[in-house]
């Protein structure tokens, strides 16, 4: 007993700092970093790109596109009225800064400079210019974290928009990412589009990843072929956050149209 | 002036010391962790920075015992695993690299200056990356050529850059522990 005391009175001040700096450190892991990344983001408030200015910047052509875009948009969603086929309206995206990257080497990630406090909830999606980049994973008041496409982790559904040919595609780290076909014989080109397939929960079928760069239909057990992700995903300033709630998402099986789902 | 006057009421006052002491020590901690998510240019290779915290955990144990080392390990891989994702964990990695560098102390094998700690910097970084790929191994997530061809990857440039930027960290945190060490034994 007398030992214990006197090693307790000797090694009190270094037991209490050492139990001190494994609880605040297990704090931190349990809420996810916030506070660190709170911080992070007040001290880059500074840095971050003038997202108004980004607005003035796009040019005349690209508002020339957008606006036949919309209109080509609404014409397909009347005629998919038309057809008795439902699907729900886009909702407005949340125009963001990306503040910061993975914190360490293994993970794909990105921080994103709005959080909770703007409406940004874990599941949305995050689109860049050129395409799909990836899905919120957590949120704290005022940052977000992104998993990237390119992460070997995120697995997602997607389809050649041409032949309507479906596969999944997983990261590669880079700016690559493979793609494993279902079918034994895909008609897949080089060149082809590639974008989210309607199995896929995570993500809303229809938005843009890609383009296929190259073919590769003897490997074995599935068909792959490389996508080269159209979003640069290695230098983004800002992304769009679009809501998306996986649970809504209606699962079509064969056989059956949305409508007789939905009766069920 | 004023600074002598703050070293004297320091001597006098071991509260106030350790408080102070704790306060840089954190102070540097933290600072090492907001810049971990940011990638400067002129800071990255191939868009991979320096490993931050591995070279805080170089700094702290290069003078210290082997569990010191590795509690340091423990902690900051605590904070990463919350930082980024549980599974793997970084607690393994950063412990790991704790006890080596306060056992290669320990023997005396390499001299204290800038030198030597970018070395210890360098080759942590390599076992730390190893040991990461080790886990994903374990973990049957993805394949072993795709791990192993990116850990070629990332322990090259993570190990060239902390140990390039090893010194910035080491050298004005060393210099503070000395310098309360001596206040200390006064």
């Amino acid at each position: 007993m007398y030992t214990l005391r006197r090693w307790w009175d000797r090694h009190r001040l270094r037991v209490i700092l050492a139990s001190l700096a494994v609880g605040s450190a297990l704090l931190i892991r349990q809420t996810q970093a916030t506070p660190l990344f709170e911080v992070y983001q007040l001290l880059s408030r500074a840095f971050q790109p003038n997202l108004a200015k980004q607005n003035l910047l796009e040019s005349a052509q690209d508002q020339e596109l957008r606006e036949r875009l919309t209109e080509l948009e609404s014409q397909n969603q009347r005629l998919r009225a038309l057809l008795g086929y439902v699907s729900e309206a886009k909702k407005p995206g949340i125009k963001v800064p990306v503040v910061g990257r993975s914190a360490d080497h293994w993970w794909q990630q990105l921080i994103l400079g709005r959080g909770s406090n703007d409406n940004v909830k874990a599941g949305y999606v995050v689109m860049a210019p050129g395409g799909v980049v990836g899905r919120v994973t957590s949120v704290t008041p005022n940052t977000s974290r992104v998993l990237l496409l390119s992460d070997p982790s995120s697995r997602i559904g997607i389809t050649i928009s041409r032949s309507r040919f479906m596969g999944y595609m997983r990261g590669q780290s880079t700016s690559h990412a493979v793609m494993e076909f279902f079918d034994k014989v895909p008609d897949v080109r080089r060149g082809d589009v590639v974008s989210t397939s309607t199995l896929s929960q995570l993500f809303p079928a229809g938005m843009p990843v890609g383009r296929v760069e190259s073919v590769n239909l003897n490997k074995s057990p599935a068909p792959e072929a490389t996508i080269e992700l159209s979003a640069p995903i290695g230098f983004l300033e800002w992304a769009v956050v679009y809501p998306h709630d996986p649970a809504t998402q209606p699962v079509v099986e064969p056989g059956q149209t949305p409508d007789q789902k939905s009766k069920q | 002036m004023k600074s002598e006057s703050l070293v004297g009421t320091w001597r006098e006052s071991p509260l106030q010391r350790l408080v102070v002491n704790c306060a840089v020590t954190v102070g540097s901690l933290i600072l090492c962790l907001l810049i971990l998510p940011t990638r400067l240019p002129g800071m990255e290779l191939a868009g991979i920075g320096p490993n931050w915290l591995l070279i805080w955990v170089v700094a702290w144990s290069v003078n210290r015992t082997m569990f010191q080392g590795a509690l340091a390990g423990l902690v900051l891989g605590l904070i990463q695993d919350g930082m980024t994702a549980p599974a793997p964990t970084h607690i393994l990695s950063l412990m790991v690299v704790g006890i080596l560098t306060a056992r290669l102390r320990k023997g005396r094998y390499i001299q204290e200056d800038f030198i030597s700690v970018a070395l210890i910097a360098f080759g942590t970084a390599v076992i730390a990356e190893t040991v990461m790929a080790i886990q994903y191994s374990f973990q049957a997530d993805r394949s072993l050529v795709e791990i192993w061809t990116y850990h070629q990857l990332i322990a090259l440039s993570s190990a060239i850059l902390s140990s390039l930027w090893a010194p910035v960290v080491y050298f004005p945190l060393n210099r503070w522990w000395q310098w309360i060490d001596s206040l200390e034994q006064q």
